[in-house]
């Protein structure tokens, strides 16, 4: 068995999310390229809950996105 | 006020708050971090003191002016030099935990410590081992300009004293001008993995710290849907 003790790369549990775009819409967008958004964006988008979760086209709770 | 306008603004205020806390967690992980690795070598260094007083008396405890026996030069050295290098490093640890000053006095202190110990073992090679057991130690601040301060004082060192006195670093009279850059190139190669080591380090607790601010704003979330449902309920019973 190996374990991945590397917090920053350790597997997601969703492979796509939905968030608003500026302009109006929504963008998709890999765990990484979320990852990388500015931390106020991506709490705000967790409290309003506007951030849509998918694992193999899937929608899941953002709970269950947030496990690694 | 608006209702849509007072929600933005609740959103706005917890959003802040949440990062606002993030970035005390992180700093608080880091300085945490920086006062452990500060007591660590504060030991550390009193023991090293003791150690090269240790091996003064050992190695070369007494010599010989004529016909008199003297305690020898080196014994004086590892108590005097010994304590003044182990003195600010320790004073910073117990004074100044925590702060840049701190840690960057600890590693020239260090560095200074495995160039005495070298010299009181008369330039033995595998007393340089201190020098890289002492980059590993201080990667344990995670902060890699600490190692940088390290670098440059044990370069500095083997060059000036494989110049002016070349036995103390290298346990020969006559060794190459140019041994001090192969010493200084295996501590480069050294302190690049360590380096990015550090670097990955601090990254991993900036994202527990990120990661701690999204599962508050999850947890945000649904006290606002718990909320929003038991008003829908209050109102469905008649409550208000």
């Amino acid at each position: 068995m190996t374990v991945d003790t590397n917090i920053g790369t350790a597997r997601k549990a969703y492979d796509r999310v939905e968030v608003p775009a500026p302009g109006g819409g929504t963008r998709s967008l890999t765990p990484n390229q979320f990852e990388t958004l500015p931390l106020r964006e991506r709490v705000s988008f967790l409290i309003e809950g506007t951030a849509q979760f998918f694992l193999d086209g899937r929608p899941i709770s953002p709970s269950e996105a947030m496990r690694t | 006020m608006s209702v849509a306008r007072k929600a933005l603004e609740m959103t706005q205020a917890a959003t802040e708050a949440i990062v606002q806390r993030a970035e005390t967690r992180y700093e608080a992980h880091r300085q945490e971090t920086f006062r452990s690795a500060d007591r660590m070598f504060a030991a550390l260094m009193i023991g090293q003191w003791i150690f090269a007083i240790f091996i003064a008396l050992t190695v070369s405890p007494y010599g010989w002016q004529g016909k008199v026996k003297a305690v020898h030069m080196h014994v004086w050295i590892a108590v005097f030099l010994g304590a003044a290098i182990t003195s600010l490093p320790v004073a910073l640890a117990w004074f100044r935990p925590g702060e840049p000053l701190t840690r960057h006095a600890v590693a020239v202190g260090q560095m200074l410590w495995s160039a005495l110990l070298i010299h009181l073992t008369g330039g033995r090679i595998e007393t340089h081992f201190h020098v890289f057991g002492s980059l590993a130690l201080l990667a344990f601040y995670r902060d890699w300009p600490v190692l940088i301060t390290g670098t440059v004082v044990v370069a500095t060192d083997h060059l000036l004293r494989g110049i002016l006195w070349p036995e103390s670093v290298y346990g020969i009279p006559n060794p190459e001008w140019w041994r001090f850059l192969e010493h200084a190139f295996w501590v480069v190669f050294c302190i690049s993995f360590l380096i990015l080591s550090c670097r990955r380090s601090q990254k991993d607790m900036r994202v527990m710290a990120e990661r701690g601010a999204e599962l508050e704003a999850l947890s945000e979330n649904q006290w606002r849907n718990s909320s929003v449902l038991e008003r829908a309920a209050a109102d469905t019973r008649g409550d208000r």
